[in-house]
This record gives structure tokens, C-alpha cells and sequence, in this order.
């Protein structure tokens, strides 16, 4: 069951076109979202996030348009951007007590649950983390809200082998009780890790979207790894 | 609403902001342009607008659980706190100059405006400019907020320079009223510099929602 489809999205800037970007998430899935640098991660997930406006196309989710239903939407879905740093003097404590208002579901068990688990400090303030601590404090926030569907940014991206060795079994345990998890990244171990299907994007449209092992029997040559044949495919070499 | 206010508040605010909130007492100065100190105030919410801005506050706010407006809104609903705990401090000024000091010689001998109930609806003007030129301008881009403020700076102090010349006209003696002299059209003054304030802000707020839409974060 689809949880959310992006269909034939587009957006203009002077120097980029992504051109009709469609695929879809299912709920209890992992989605792998992979392409190099401005291939058009970003700028799909920020649309799916209304932070950008396409210039085409539709998003939805549970069956309904972002558009119109943003409330409702972000209530029951999970976010992470990256390394971004949010109000970098406060202590994190006092960003969550904010932020949990905002959340019919909130859900304090988890949330002192991942905090453990993820070893942060509610007394830190963010400039005083690592970068990776400020990946594990966005992914904390998508955490602990019980949402269905969670929008990941390279939340690998700054964290050490073994936290994100605990990061992907996390996205195993929320994929077995039911949750969708769509994730773009650059380190493809991850993806050969956890996901179940693969969203790849390469100079703006949709190179490939099916399940992974699909992926490979269509794209990979025999003994190939995944990193190895996104790397041919980059080079343009298609035959496998 | 509540949600959105309290994170303005506690997340987004600089001290600053409540600090500069204590230039409502510059309604006691005088021989002093009292209107400077809706002025400051202003000054105080602006250092907010920088303080959001490195911390990336639009942005976190707008993929917090609510619509875009809302994010627009807890601007607004932050710069009227903001604008009526001063405006409550400067009328408590006013009540002081209308009736236990109306007779104080410094207060008597003042060429500029006096601090009565018009200098307080004019006061409210103030903020309204702010609310249009300055909020209204930064919801453009989301992001700079100088040029906003440049406008701001010649809007609010080409009103204030206006008002205090108001009451050398001849026949307008009476906008700079002591004590309880001309009390109803004092009145009807300040209601008239709340309305401003409250149609300045509504239509800034529904322009910012507009430019806000447009704008890819």
C-alpha cells in the first residue's frame, strides 16, 4: 500500500530541470532514494516537504494532496534534513519541549528511548555537538512522534560505522511495525543494507524505481556489487 | 496559535526583544521625542528577526505540523506582544502625565509633543509601520531583512518628525493636550492609532502570507 506518491514532479531553476520525478513509498518498506550530487535529492525531498514548489506535478500522501492538508500530513510523518543546525544556542531539552506540543502523538517513551539510545544530552545546546549529534537530534525529533512515514535527508551522512549501524537497524525495527522509511544517501552499503526498494535519480528524472532485487537483476552485471553498478551507470555505461 | 507564539517566544526571541520592551518609559522623558521609544521597541523585535535568521528558524518552522501561514502568523502574533506589552507600559506613562504629573513644569515646558493618549495612538502607528514596511518586507525573501529595515527607519521617523510638528499648526494646539483637556477627542485619537495599527498589521500579515507561499525555503 502506497503511504505516499510523487507523480510526474517538476521544478525549473536556471541551471537544473528536475523532469518528471514519480515513484512511490509503501508502508512496512524501506526506499533507498540514491543519485550523485545535484542530481536532484534535495530539491525532491524539499518539494515533499512544501519547502519548494514544483513547478508540475502532485504529491500525496495517505491518499490526500500535501497541498491543503500540510497540517494533517506532518502530524503523521517524520522528517530529518541533514546536518542543519536549528537554533544553535539553545539546549536541546528546551527545543523539544517546543517542538512535542506541536504533536498530538508524541510519544515521551520514545523519546527518552532514543535519546539513550542515541546518547544525547538535553543540556547540550547544538554548537556544542558534532555533526553527527545534530543528525542524531533531527532524527530524534522524527522519532518520537509515531509517524507512519519518515523523510530522511543523509541521515547516514556525518555518523560514525557504528551509529549508523544502530540508525539502519532502527529503520528495520520501524519497517517491521509498519512504518515507511524513505531515505536519500551517497554510502550505497546502506542501501545494500536495509532497503527494500530503490528510487534512483540521475540528472534530474527517475533512473530506476522497484524493489532491490529487481534493481539488480535488471541493471547489475554478474558479481557486481550495488556500488559498482551505480558507478558504471553514472559513467553511462548501461549494459550489464 | 498558542503552539506557534511559544515558540517565537522561547526558541526564536532574542532578549533583546523583551529588554527593549523598557523604552516604553521614554513616554516620562521630557523634553525628548517620546515617539523615539516605539521606535526602540521595534529596534528590540528586529534583533529577533536576526536571531531567527542564524538559527535557521523559517525553516524549522515551516516543517513543524502546521501550514505555512502559521508559520507567518507567529511572526506577527510575537511583533503585537511584543508592541502591546510596550504600548501598556507607555500608557501607564500617559495616565502618570494626565494626571498626578500634568502640572510638572518639565512636562509644561516642552516643545516637542506631549505624552498624552494621540502621542500613544501615534505610538501604535508606529508599530503598525513596523508590522507593514518591516515584517511585511522581510516575508518577501524569508531571509533579508536589511533593505526592509532601511525603509522602516525613513517610514517611522518621517511619521514621527510629522507628528511632532502637528501641534505647532495653528488649530491643531489641541492634539497636545495636558491632563484631561480635550479628553474625548484624545480618545478618539488613540482608538483611531489602535484601528491603524490593527489595519496596517492585518493587511502586512495577509501580503506575507502571499510572499510567503511563493517562496522555495
Amino acid at each position: 500500500m502506497s503511504v505516499a506518491e510523487i507523480k510526474n514532479l517538476c521544478k525549473d531553476y536556471p541551471s537544473f530541470h528536475l523532469n518528471d520525478v514519480s515513484f512511490s513509498i509503501e508502508k512496512g518498506r524501506i526506499t533507498g532514494f540514491i543519485g550523485r550530487n545535484g542530481a536532484g535529492k534535495t530539491t525532491t525531498i524539499k518539494s515533499m516537504l512544501n519547502l519548494v514548489h514544483p513547478d508540475g506535478g502532485e504529491i500525496l500522501f495517505f491518499g490526500k494532496p500535501l497541498c491543503g492538508n500540510e497540517n494533517e500530513i506532518k502530524q503523521r510523518t517524520g522528517y530529518s534534513t541533514g546536518t542543519v543546525n536549528w537554533y544553535p544556542r539553545k539546549k536541546l531539552g528546551e527545543i523539544v519541549d517546543v517542538v512535542k506540543r506541536f504533536y498530538g502523538s508524541w510519544d515521551e517513551e520514545a523519546y527518552r528511548k532514543y535519546l539513550g539510545l542515541f546518547g544525547l544530552d538535553e543540556n547540550k545546546t547544538p554548537r556544542e555537538m558534532s555533526e553527527g549529534m545534530k543528525v542524531k537530534c533531527n532524527l530524534l525529533l522524527a522519532l518520537s512522534h509515531r509517524a507512519e512515514v519518515l523523510i530522511l535527508d543523509e541521515p547516514t551522512s556525518g555518523l560514525d560505522p557504528f551509529s549508523r549501524d544502530e540508525l539502519l537497524e532502527i529503520f528495520m525495527k520501524l519497517k517491521n511495525d509498519g512504518a515507511a522509511v524513505f531515505f536519500s544517501t551517497h554510502i550505497i552499503s546502506d542501501i545494500e543494507k536495509c532497503a527494500d526498494d530503490i528510487v534512483y535519480i540521475s540528472n534530474g528524472r527517475i533512473a530506476a524505481s522497484m524493489p532491490k532485487d529487481a534493481f539488480a537483476r535488471e541493471y547489475s552485471a554478474p558479481g557486481e556489487t550495488l556500488e559498482q553498478t551505480f558507478l558504471r551507470l553514472e559513467r553511462g555505461e548501461t549494459n550489464a | 496559535m498558542r503552539n506557534i507564539l511559544r515558540k517565537e517566544l522561547r526558541l526564536s526571541a532574542s532578549l533583546l526583544s523583551f529588554l527593549f520592551i523598557l523604552f516604553g518609559f521614554m513616554f516620562l522623558l521630557p523634553g525628548y521625542p517620546v515617539l523615539c521609544g516605539a521606535f526602540f521597541v521595534t529596534l528590540g523585535i528586529f534583533q529577533s528577526y536576526q536571531n531567527a535568521r542564524e538559527a535557521n528558524d523559517i525553516v524549522f518552522s515551516a516543517l513543524l505540523p502546521v501550514a505555512k501561514r502559521d508559520v507567518v502568523k507567529g511572526k506577527y502574533l510575537f511583533n503585537c506582544f511584543i508592541e502591546l506589552c510596550a504600548a501598556v507600559l507607555m500608557a501607564v506613562c500617559v495616565i502618570l502625565r494626565m494626571t498626578v504629573l500634568k502640572d510638572a513644569v518639565p512636562y509644561r515646558d516642552n516643545a516637542l509633543m506631549n505624552a498624552n493618549l494621540f502621542a500613544l495612538g501615534m505610538a501604535f502607528v508606529c508599530f503598525g509601520v513596523f508590522n507593514l514596511v518591516f515584517t511585511g518586507g522581510f516575508f518577501k525573501t524569508a531571509y533579508k531583512f536589511v533593505q526592509p529595515f532601511v525603509c522602516y527607519i525613513i517610514a517611522v521617523f518621517v511619521l514621527i518628525g510629522i507628528a511632532e510638528a502637528l501641534h505647532h499648526i495653528p488649530g491643531l494646539e489641541c492634539l497636545n493636550a495636558f491632563g484631561t483637556d480635550q479628553f474625548t477627542l484624545q480618545m478618539m485619537l488613540l482608538i483611531a492609532g489602535i484601528l491603524i495599527w490593527l489595519l496596517l498589521t492585518f493587511i502586512s500579515y495577509k501580503l506575507a502570507c502571499k510572499r510567503f507561499e511563493k517562496i522555495d525555503l
